[in-house]
């Protein structure tokens, strides 16, 4: 069962899964068996809101790390999401396709984007963040939006 | 003494679709969320008391609310006090409307003139309110005005903010067999985690002054409750220990 | 057994977002241009109040709520009240099907806000004939 570690801004709950690692714009990848599995965090849903449209890039693209995986319109903002490593997508979660809100009601499960076979996850997972270092930047991101508004 | 929340002040209107003057509020506090008063207001659906959860329904207790209403009816006024807690002050159009001697609005779906005319203000009657709430010590145990509480507010402004489902953060407390609920608790214990305030009998004096502006504590209930929170500030401090 | 005359329209009080209004504007299209006869608007805050016309409104007909978003206030407290529904609606899941109506403004809305509150007027007509058993007749009838 994921653990989480989470923290409480304003009124705000964010959750952040302990087994995976994280970019700092709020894209999650995790290991399984080969296969790296992609999502967003919870706090990338919760700031952007409900999400209206996927677009995944399609089984087979090969993607360097930075490419476009998919793009995001919510109600709020339409975004392009980076690829957060290199390699060949292998599957993507059509259901996300049909009924985006999946990614806002479970954003760490059912809610996952893509899997990419990666030749070398050991040096990939290197430019990522720890589930402890992604915690500390995302609080800082959420105290900030506060101050803004 | 660590800084408090930034204040602000809920605004809650009754959005009726009915009346022009439903249509009067809603575009009055959009003039003040949006224009007025961007970082000293936010607003939550009235709906949210019954629909959402505790968080929300804790929404008039954290935040001095005015409550603005289309007519005598008063839905949000009464909605926010049966369901939340009484708001600290009340607008009704159709008074207003009277007391500025304006015409009767007309128009659900666009406002005519005189219905514009009482959107502004109506805005500027609300906005006046922000400034005085805003004033004045607000206390969140009682939901009402206090004696000061000497700690300085944050002069930063956010702009607005909606509260839709959000929450305020309540944790529910089981103390001599009896449920008790705590609003803020989480993010009282952060701030003063966030100042590297090491449990202590100082430490914890200062969290239950803290606790006792967003609560009401009863005096027999008092020492549980602070050897409880003692316990939950000492599991925090060591979880989130830098 | 007599047959229903009037179905309750339920919409979205929410001033947050720009689909609470395109919510708001659809009612009114349903109950003040299409089928004013058969249709009552029933605003949320009386029923939060507690209104006792109001209740009897939503006990005595079907409602369709129309939501803004996905917390569904309105299904919400017409199923707090004993109120049956119809159908309940969220204008995110219609704008899916009009990914060209991208609603804007909340005070007031853009175009495509208005050509999203007139789709989903016209995604409620046929539910509103359903409802009263008739088949087909629409807001043309």
């Amino acid at each position: 069962m994921t653990e989480y570690l989470e923290t409480t801004v304003d009124k705000f709950i964010f959750k952040v899964a302990t087994d995976r690692l994280y970019t700092s714009e709020g894209l999650w990848a995790k290991n399984e068996d080969s296969l790296v599995r992609i999502g967003v965090t919870d706090f990338f849903q919760q700031r952007n809101g409900d999400i209206a449209f996927v677009n995944l890039q399609p089984a087979g693209k090969m993607l360097e790390i930075n490419d476009e995986v998919a793009s995001i319109e919510t109600i709020k903002v339409n975004l392009s999401l980076s690829s957060p490593v290199r390699g060949k997508i292998l599957n993507i979660n059509q259901k996300v396709v049909t009924k985006p809100e999946i990614i806002n009601q479970d954003p760490y499960n059912e809610g996952w984007l893509c899997e990419l076979s990666v030749n070398n996850w050991a040096e990939e997972s290197k430019k990522l963040l720890s589930p402890e270092q992604y915690f500390i930047k995302m609080k800082n991101d959420a105290e900030e939006e506060v101050r803004k508004g | 003494m660590p800084e408090l929340p930034p204040k602000k002040v809920g605004i809650v209107t009754c959005s009726g679709e009915e009346l022009p003057e439903g249509t009067v509020t809603r575009l009055a506090a959009l003039r003040v969320l949006e224009q007025l008063r961007p970082g000293e207001t936010v607003t939550i659906c009235l709906p949210l008391f019954l629909a959402g959860g505790e968080g929300d329904r804790a929404f008039a207790k954290f935040y001095p609310t005015i409550a603005i209403d289309g007519c005598d009816k008063r839905c949000a006024y009464y909605g926010t006090t049966r369901y939340s807690n009484e708001p600290a002050a009340s607008l009704v159009i159709t008074d207003l409307v009277k007391k500025h001697g304006l015409d009767k609005p007309d128009g659900l779906r666009k406002l005519n003139k005189a219905g514009l005319q009482a959107v502004e203000m109506a805005a500027h009657e609300m906005a006046a309110q922000v400034d005085s709430i805003l004033g004045k010590s607000w206390n969140r145990a009682r939901g009402e005005f206090g004696q000061s509480n000497n700690i300085e507010q944050p002069e930063e402004t956010t702009t607005a903010t909606c509260s839709c489902g959000s929450g305020i953060p309540i944790t529910k407390l089981n103390i001599s067999n009896q449920e008790i609920t705590v609003v803020g608790l989480p993010l009282i214990f952060e701030t003063f985690q966030e100042k590297d305030k090491e449990p202590s009998a100082a430490t914890l004096d200062e969290i239950m002054d803290m606790v006792k502006i967003y609560n009401h504590i009863e005096i027999d209930a008092e020492p549980a409750l602070r050897a409880e929170i003692q316990k939950g500030y000492e599991a925090y401090f060591r979880k989130n220990e830098k | 057994m007599n047959r229903a005359t009037k179905v309750n329209i339920v919409p979205c009080s929410g001033i947050g977002k720009s689909f609470g209004s395109v919510s708001r504007l659809a009612a009114y299209y349903i109950t003040e241009d299409d089928r004013p006869a058969e249709t009552e608007m029933v605003p949320l805050a009386l029923l939060v109040l507690g209104d006792k016309e109001t209740n009897d409104t939503v006990l005595s007909n079907s409602s369709i709520s129309l939501d803004g978003c996905k917390l569904q206030c309105a299904k919400k407290m017409i199923g707090e009240c004993g109120g049956q529904i119809a159908r309940d609606l969220v204008v995110l899941d219609v704008y899916r099907d009009h990914r060209d109506l991208k609603p804007a403004g909340i005070a007031e809305l853009n175009e495509a806000g208005e050509k999203l509150a007139r789709a989903l007027a016209d995604k409620v007509d046929p539910i509103i004939d359903q409802t009263l058993g008739k088949t087909g007749e629409g807001k043309n009838a």
